[in-house]
């Protein structure tokens, strides 16, 4: 375990494969060393494979909890829950990070290292892969059938001619050529395939540049909620968004003022077969401006098919339904007349549950609880909803009369009703069917149920890291297509006089022959095919110092 | 659309078709074990060449410091006249070796035995089989057929019977039809047995060609990696073999474990098989992203899958990098090698079914 290139049966002398590392030959522990060392020698050690795969490990490992922990990020529902179910364990973990993994600073550590450990070695790598390419290929060893792969033939050409005709099909075949300036030797060194390098680079550095992309889109990008009922329109300012998450450098002035205008969603349902009531398609029209004032265009979202507005992207997330509320109250004047969105629940099929709160009601203000139920049936006496579509819907509500608490300074929800000041005006649930009415007692007023539209809910984007990610995703994944596919070889070929053949025997013309020697190696050929290459090369060689002899046969008589 | 049913029934009896196919292959494979011909396999015969060429080159450079004048050693077929080395420039017979090119493959499977070929054929059979009902399905549901975790596992052990047909015709490798081919069996079987899902439509998330792109992407990769783990478990069983030989505490000349690949044939075989599925997984993760960008909103937010499939990514890449440093060679990068189709498997098994995320998906109920 002390050094990963093998001693001498590596050639390729000059850097060490692209994947292997050196390991630190300088252990601190063998004499006294200063600080410089001690920092010398961690570098190494950092840059090492072997640190480099301890690390690997520990992304690998450091990702776990992760993804069997509610995350804050993902589910931070969950995180609630979990401090309900575990409260003892909870904080500990929370103070480990466990429930922020991926923003802990321990995983950050983790894959800085390794950033860190990548950059060490591949830094120093571009710099020999610049060498090696101003350089040439060493020259021809003496012997080559000691290398690892080798062949050996006669031609009968003289030396010079058949090192030329090699030289032509191994330039042919993209070799970059090596050929000896004195002329007492013929022979030739071909090296091809600097590519695989380049690849193992560009997979590396691409991999850094996706981590950059990430931390651009954290500093620079934001996420927005709205949710908008049909008809409705809604301006991308902080105000107007229900949840606002901006990056660190983000401010609301960075918004997008453009303002979008939903004109109708659509939803359809599978109507049969065990998938009945799973959705099958989703459509939202909107019409938007890409800033105040300018012309209305328009545009469809749908699931997997976002809108881009002024460098934002809008996604459609959900949906569900508004039932429209008018209410009277006791003076007989509208207090009340607007789509109110309900919210579904768990109960499935889009059984919806809302409030209405009534501020402006005289003499007391009027708070409504209640479901909306799309296909309303009803099973042993309970409200259930048998299908998501807006089949025959019908709303259920219990209706309050007093103080809506609004003006005490604590924020409310718009989905509850805090009825603490409030009183019940009718016992029991009341059904209403479209068009129908609720008549409040004492003449405190009149609610009609007048029909429901969809809502959708939308996320705003806008991520500035997002294009660098997907170029640095590519680029990676051709580096190592590269590094992968392209192999780096040589390829030596030595002619050497085998003496003058007898003129006229065998009707081969008299003239200097040649043996002809060929060796190939590969710079530690991890997946092997390198000698399938070979041997079919070696034949090409031959072929072509046949053919060339061949030719040279009518000259010689 | 709706669903076609009758394409759908085509398509399941397809699939017990290529199930019973496999199974038989299986049998030719294990046949070959029992009854076949002892033969050397052609990848163990060239690790067998290699190691003579090892020793003529140990003799050549005793020679070489020996004797002053050049040496030319041949080190081409073996019994061929240069092998050993031809004396100098001098001598009578030019010295002539050259490489052999290695037999197209259907002289190479000709030379196989009958119990190959039939082996062979069984499969090839089984696979085109196992293409038709992984198609037909496709065309039932108007959708790329793998939409849920029955019509993965069938779609994933398709690409490994293909790829594996594909690189044991490619490099020969006939003694691991067995392994490879019972193992694609028994996880065929498994799915057809415990996880069966009828033909149906997808939900409109999963409604989208980056899905079709990033799950076949996945299922490819899968596919090879599944081939890529049998070939290590059988690396690990002959290697322990081998040590424990070498330790005398297992006869020598155990008839399955002489005619596997060498070690170092299976090694290199386990490290293109992952070379070839690394990528293929990348591309995976890719296409992934760009769908979670469409449906989501990002293109990467830590869900469950996500953190998987970037833990086995991870993993993976652990095992090129071992593959070259040293003290992680062998045994211990195969073991890498198998962790992360562990984490692979957890991810399909496990994450997709059992933890809550945005990929619920698996229709397994």
């Amino acid at each position: 375990m002390t050094d990963v290139r093998a001693p001498e049966a590596d050639p390729f002398e000059s850097a060490a494969e692209p994947d292997e590392r050196g390991t630190p030959n300088r252990d601190p522990a063998s004499g006294a060393l200063g600080f410089t060392d001690w920092l010398v020698w961690g570098w190494r050690q950092l840059t090492s494979m072997r640190i480099a795969l301890v690390l690997l490990f520990l992304l690998a490992l450091g990702s776990v909890p992760g993804s069997m922990l509610p995350q804050e990020g993902t589910d931070p529902a969950g995180v609630q829950q979990y401090y309900t179910s575990h409260p003892a364990l909870a904080p500990l973990l929370n103070h480990l990070g466990l429930f922020n993994v991926f923003a802990a600073p321990w995983f950050a550590a983790i894959y800085l290292l390794l950033f860190a450990s990548l950059v060490g070695c591949v830094v120093p790598r571009t710099f020999r892969l610049v060498g090696s390419a101003r350089t040439l290929p060493p020259r021809a060893p003496r012997y080559l059938t000691r290398l690892p792969l080798s062949a050996e033939y006669p031609a009968a050409l003289d030396p010079a001619r058949a090192a030329e005709v090699a030289a032509t099909v191994l330039a042919g075949h993209g070799f970059r050529l090596r050929r000896p300036a004195d002329d007492g030797e013929y022979w030739l060194s071909a090296e091809k395939g600097y590519l695989r390098e380049v690849g193992n680079l560009l997979f590396h550095l691409a991999l850094l540049g996706v981590l950059v992309s990430v931390a651009l889109g954290g500093l620079f990008g934001y996420k927005a909620d709205r949710l908008l009922v049909q008809g409705t329109t809604f301006a991308d300012t902080q105000s107007a968004l229900d949840e606002w998450y901006p990056g660190r450098l983000v401010t609301a002035a960075d918004l997008g003022p453009f303002t979008m205008t939903l004109n109708q969603f659509d939803a359809s349902y599978i109507t049969s077969g065990e998938q009945r009531g799973q959705p099958s398609s989703f459509d939202a029209q909107v019409s938007y401006t890409t800033h105040p004032g300018g012309p209305a265009l328009a545009g469809n979202i749908a699931v997997n098919r976002p809108l881009s507005v002024d460098g934002a992207k809008v996604y459609l997330i959900g949906h569900g339904y508004a039932p429209i509320f008018k209410v009277t109250d006791a003076r007989g004047q509208v207090v009340y007349n607007q789509p109110t969105p309900f919210i579904s629940g768990a109960s499935g099929n889009f059984l919806s549950q809302g409030v209405v709160k009534v501020p402006d009601a005289q003499p007391e203000q009027l708070g409504f609880t209640g479901v909306f139920v799309p296909t309303a049936v009803e099973i042993g006496g309970v409200l259930q909803s048998a299908f998501p579509a807006a089949d025959n819907p019908a709303v259920s509500l219990i209706a309050y009369a007093g103080n809506l608490g609004e003006n005490s300074g604590v924020p409310q929800s718009v989905y509850q009703l805090n009825t603490a000041g409030m009183h019940q005006l009718t016992a029991d649930p009341q059904l209403l069917l479209p068009g129908q009415s609720l008549k409040l007692p004492d003449g405190q007023g009149t609610l009609t149920f007048t029909g429901y539209v969809p809502w959708v809910s939308l996320t705003i984007t806008h991520d500035p890291g997002q294009l660098p990610a997907l170029i640095c995703g590519i680029a990676a994944l051709g580096g190592l297509l590269l590094s992968f596919m392209v192999r780096r070889r040589r390829v030596f070929v030595r002619a050497r006089a085998s003496g003058p053949a007898p003129a006229g025997t065998d009707g081969v013309p008299s003239g200097v022959h040649s043996t002809v020697q060929i060796g190939g190696l590969t710079r530690t050929d991890a997946s092997g095919g390198f000698e399938a290459e070979f041997a079919v090369l070696a034949a090409e060689l031959r072929s072509a110092h046949d053919q060339a002899a061949a030719n040279r046969q009518p000259e010689g008589e | 659309m709706p669903v076609n049913l009758a394409l759908g029934h085509i398509s399941n009896d397809f699939l017990i078709a290529a199930l019973v196919l496999y199974s038989l292959s299986v049998v030719a494979f294990a046949g070959d074990f029992a009854f076949g011909r002892p033969r050397r396999a052609a990848s163990t015969a060239r690790g067998q060449q290699a190691q003579e060429r090892a020793a003529a080159l140990a003799t050549v450079g005793a020679a070489s410091a020996a004797s002053d004048g050049p040496v030319s050693a041949g080190v081409g077929r073996p019994g061929s006249p240069a092998v050993g080395g031809a004396g100098a420039g001098s001598a009578a017979a030019p010295p002539d070796s050259m490489p052999e090119v290695a037999l197209p493959p259907l002289r190479a499977i000709g030379q196989a035995g009958r119990w190959v070929q039939a082996g062979i054929a069984l499969s090839a059979v089984g696979v085109v089989a196992h293409t038709t009902a992984v198609v037909t399905r496709g065309l039932a549901v108007h959708r790329a057929p793998w939409g849920n975790m029955y019509e993965f596992v069938t779609a994933l052990t398709c690409v490994a019977a293909i790829f594996f047909l594909f690189v044991m015709i490619r490099y020969r490798a006939w003694a691991l039809g067995v392994f490879v081919m019972g193992a694609v069996v028994v996880a065929l079987g498994l799915a057809e047995t415990l996880i069966y899902t009828a033909a149906g439509q997808l939900v409109p998330a999963l409604q989208s060609y980056w899905l079709d792109i990033h799950v076949t992407a996945m299922t490819l990769a899968c596919g090879i990696f599944f081939v890529a783990a049998v070939l290590g478990v059988v690396y690990l069983a002959k290697d322990r073999y081998t040590k424990r030989v070498a330790a005398g505490r297992a006869e020598p000349g155990n008839g399955i474990m002489r005619r596997l690949p060498s070690i170092e044939q299976i090694d290199r075989l386990t490290y293109r098989t992952v070379m070839f599925g690394f990528p293929v997984w990348t591309f995976g993760v890719i296409a992934g992203a760009i769908w979670a960008d469409q449906a989501w909103g990002r293109y990467w937010g830590w869900d469950p899958v996500e953190t998987w499939a970037f833990i086995t990514w991870v993993v993976y890449a652990a095992f090129l990098h071992a593959r070259a440093t040293a003290g992680w060679r062998g045994r211990r990068a195969q073991y890498i090698q198998l962790l992360g189709f562990a984490s692979l498997c957890f991810n399909i098994l496990v994450v997709q079914v059992f933890i809550t995320g945005l990929h619920s998906y698996a229709g397994v109920s």
